[in-house]
């Protein structure tokens, strides 16, 4: 990310005077994914770019440093290289945006990286993942040790209560959910909070960026995504720099796509290195 | 029961979803089907060869593949029992014309324009998907007048200019694309429409990823077009957008009002009670809340005023294609001689009546309109007979002055009318019904007068009685239904009382205000009635005008503010009037010159009055939160 979010002084009346039609929004919600398909060799490109907007996340209670050395090599070698040559695209420098561990794994992901001479970001997520019901002393603190430790990208939950209590914070990427809740990201949500970003660049001329996590599986979905973020914010968020997809099986899903596009067959999963 | 032989002329625009929108109640209810379409479309051929691979029942689909001068043609066939026509204004018009006096019904389906209200309370974001759906894509009909409250016009002209940006142009069967092209006359059109209103004054933009050659027209957003310009009044063109700022809800309903059209629109905002209320007020067939090109065959879809007043879809849609039980085919009347300039133009001039014999001297009647008894403004009278041969009494001369403020004063009654609920109708019905009883014996001598034996005359009153009770315990009964607004009836010669009031008492249940010409030979009972009416109904509710049936008929006829027309009389004024419908396309109902039985049940008081007294309008109000 290149430039922070200034912010700007609260304004509720920006939020109080919003309507939101919903049945409108699920309408243009089921449109997205139908009126915009993408085939054959721009459906590669369109998976390839869509790899390069992972966050390939591991949040598991057994992480060790063993899983987390494999996710960062698969973060350096996304795709796997014959695959790249035969779309000649070995050399493009494809890999994912970043990396997005546990505050306690920051470290091993940093010498992974470095070892795999990879310099994508760490993202950690901090501040009592996923339920942010700790203290605040705790939360800042989780905070100042993943940045010792390396990571340059902080994925924060928000204190719900104060959310329901109406005190907001800002921030420079705004993102769906933690991706651990029973409905993480779906499209009609992802609608309102882009047709939201959209507003405040128009007021602000601020670009925050967008993050939807969790759910997001197959192929077919992120190229939904990546149109969605076309359709209404345009080409200029389609970077990594203000987009991101948290994903963990996505990027087998887009390596079986690829695998199909360029041999003709469908492959197995042990046909394609775990990550 | 069925209908019969079905002819149905489809413009060059259809959608195959149009034609299977007729075609499909019409094979339902058990008529069979000649369907005249445009040469370029393989389409209906295929579908008539499908069909005539059925088996047992060839020829219940049959196509014709021709040009549009082929319309009239089709439609006067003997054997034709209703022509379900769907296209463009002028082209409908020109065929009412053409069909005037033949035997096949008429069922128009006109124009394509919708409309879309925008308040401040909107979702706007939301409501631009909804322009996008309405006028930008393959499924709209055709263009889109955009009314955007003035508070939030910035925003939202803001949102369509980058949404149009987004949308491609393309071949039609390619799925990525937003809209494809509709022909080179369509192209043409829009274009001329395009032009004529930048020279008018107007900003036109455009945008899309839109193929360079013909015939595709980019998506197009007209604005700051002069609401009196001619460009403001004619019908919107697919693919463009007309928008206009309105300031209150009550001027967003004046501008929508403001047009001959009434086909569909919707209205977009978050207030609840807002949106109602705007979607009850507009004049339209159907009603969009924060949605908009809702379909469903289940639910009527049609228009009101120069839309037509066809339908399709829900039970209406199945009512196009019966006609009473019993009744016979519909035969062309046609009078070749019948010349539409002169027909009643000129009323002609009465000798004066012989010495008046009788105890007292007949008092002359005056016009019944606007509550009260008033002079004419001919300041004449004629004379009526009865079936003696002696002066039976005096009526009013009405002429196209008394017409105009006739229906002048039921326009004044009629939104208060149609406010009533439905006990109130009832009540009122209910209390002239006891006024007709009070007077029984005044009406039963009148009636001997005319010829009426004693015991027959006093059956016609009792019956008259039971019928305006009858039909105000169905007004109760029924709840509210949607009013016409105001209906003009011209009462057949015969059954002077008993046709009066079976022709009165529907269309006052259905909440319309009535201006009638009642019979010729005998309209004093018709003004005894009004005597009552004078103390209980609501001034305006009923006016009777009396005077030359032909003249009276002629001013009702090319009256533009009438919405519908009920015509008992000769053949030949049944012609003119459905000539003379035209005009603002208002639904007509003529009797062709040829009887009915009021006094039975079936034609007197059967549900096809109370089904042409009222009309249907579909409001859709998507759920969701």
């Amino acid at each position: 990310m290149s430039t922070h979010n200034q912010g700007t002084e609260l304004d509720l009346s920006w939020i109080s005077k919003i309507q939101v039609n919903h049945p409108a929004v699920l309408r243009r919600a089921e449109q997205i994914q139908a009126r915009r398909p993408v085939k054959k060799e721009w459906q590669a490109a369109w998976l390839l770019k869509a790899v390069t907007f992972i966050d390939l996340t591991t949040l598991s209670g057994d992480d060790t440093s063993s899983n987390i050395q494999r996710l960062c090599y698969k973060a350096k070698y996304p795709i796997r290289e014959d695959l790249l040559k035969a779309l000649n695209m070995h050399d493009k420098g494809i890999t994912t945006a970043a990396v997005c561990v546990y505050p306690a794994r920051v470290c091993d992901a940093v010498k992974a990286l470095k070892a795999v001479g990879c310099n994508i970001p760490v993202a950690s997520v901090a501040t009592g993942f996923p339920a942010g019901q700790t203290h605040l002393k705790t939360r800042l603190e989780e905070i100042r040790l993943a940045v010792e430790d390396g990571a340059t990208e902080i994925d924060v939950v928000i204190n719900r209560t104060l959310v329901l209590t109406g005190q907001w914070e800002g921030s420079d990427f705004i993102k769906t959910s933690t991706g651990k809740e029973t409905v993480n990201a779906t499209f009609p949500v992802a609608i309102v909070m882009l047709r939201a970003i959209r507003d405040f660049f128009w007021k602000t001329g601020n670009k925050i960026g967008f993050k939807p996590a969790g759910g997001i599986r197959s192929a077919k979905d992120s190229l939904a995504w990546l149109s969605l973020v076309k359709e209404e914010l345009g080409d200029e968020w389609l970077k990594p720099e203000l987009f991101r997809i948290g994903a963990s099986t996505l990027l087998s899903d887009i390596e079986r796509q690829i695998y199909h596009h360029v041999t003709g067959r469908y492959a197995a999963y042990h046909d394609l290195p775990m990550s | 029961m069925r209908t019969g032989v079905i002819g149905l002329i489809l413009p060059s625009t259809f959608s195959f979803l149009e034609m299977m929108w007729r075609i499909c109640p019409a094979l339902a209810v058990g008529c069979t089907v000649v369907a005249l379409v445009p040469p370029a479309s393989p389409t209906p051929l295929l579908l008539a060869q499908l069909a005539g691979e059925l088996g047992p029942f060839p020829g219940i689909i049959n196509v014709i593949s021709g040009p549009a001068s082929l319309g009239p043609v089709l439609a006067s066939q003997p054997g034709v029992q209703k022509v379900a026509f769907c296209g463009a204004l002028e082209e409908g018009r020109a065929l009412r014309r053409a069909l005037a006096g033949e035997g096949a019904e008429l069922g128009l389906a006109l124009g394509a324009e919708a409309l879309l209200l925008l308040s401040d309370a909107a979702d706007v974001d939301s409501a631009v998907e909804g322009v996008v759906d309405a006028a930008w894509s393959d499924r709209s009909p055709g263009g889109l007048r955009l009314l955007v409250q003035e508070s939030v016009w910035e925003e939202a002209m803001r949102r369509l200019q980058a949404r149009m940006g987004r949308l491609r142009c393309g071949r039609g069967l390619d799925g990525a694309v937003d809209m494809g092209a509709r022909g080179a006359a369509a192209r043409d059109l829009a274009q001329r429409y395009v032009r004529e209103a930048q020279s008018q004054g107007a900003q036109v933009f455009q945008a899309g990823d839109v193929p360079l050659d013909s015939p595709f027209y980019p998506p197009t957003l007209v604005s700051d077009l002069p609401p009196a310009s001619p460009c403001a009044q004619a019908e919107v063109p697919w693919p463009v957008v007309v928008a206009s700022p309105f300031r209150t809800a009550k001027e967003a309903l004046a501008l929508a009002n403001g047009t001959p059209r009434g086909g569909s629109a919707s209205v977009w905002s978050e207030r609840l009670g807002q949106a109602l209320e705007l979607g009850y007020g507009l004049r339209v067939g159907t009603v969009w809340i924060n949605s908009h090109g809702l379909r469903d065959p289940a639910v009527p879809t049609g228009g009101c005023k120069e839309s037509g007043s066809s339908w399709h879809g829900g039970p209406d849609g199945l009512y196009e294609y019966l006609r009473p039980s019993g009744t016979p085919a519909r035969l062309s009347y046609l009078s070749k001689n019948l010349n539409y300039d002169s027909f009643g133009l000129v009323v002609p001039s009465a000798l004066p009546a012989g010495p008046e014999t009788g105890p007292t001297p007949a008092p002359p009647y005056g016009l019944f309109v606007g509550g009260r008894f008033q002079a004419p403004g001919a300041r004449s009278s004629r004379p009526i007979q009865d079936a003696f041969g002696n002066l039976h009494g005096y009526v009013a001369e009405g002429g196209a002055k008394d017409i105009r403020g006739a229906v002048e004063a039921a326009h004044q009654a009629a939104s208060s009318w149609a406010g009533q609920s439905p006990g109130a109708r009832r009540a009122l019905l209910w209390a002239l019904a006891a006024a007709l009883e009070r007077r029984e014996s005044a009406l039963a001598s009148r009636l001997e007068r005319q010829g009426v034996e004693l015991k027959a005359a006093k059956a016609e009153v009792e019956l008259s009685v039971r019928r305006l009770r009858a039909w105000g315990a169905q007004a109760q009964a029924q709840g509210q239904t949607l009013q016409l607004g105001v209906l003009a009836i011209v009462c057949p010669d015969e059954w002077p009382l008993l046709a009066f009031v079976s022709l009165l008492a529907p269309a006052l249940a259905h909440g319309n205000t009535v201006v009638m010409v009642p019979s010729g030979a005998c309209p004093l009972l018709a003004l005894e009635v009004c005597q009552d009416m004078a103390t209980l109904f609501p001034a305006g509710l009923v006016n009777v005008v009396t005077g030359d049936r032909d003249h009276l008929t002629r001013c009702l006829a090319l009256h533009q503010d009438i919405q519908a027309l009920w015509y008992f009389g000769s053949a030949q004024g049944s012609q003119f009037v459905e000539w003379a419908s035209a005009g603002n396309l208002k639904p007509v109902w003529v009797s062709r010159g040829l009887p009915r039985a009021w006094e039975q049940e079936a034609e007197g008081a059967g549900p096809e009055l109370g089904l042409r007294a009222a009309r249907t309008k579909a409001l859709w109000l998507p759920m969701g939160d």
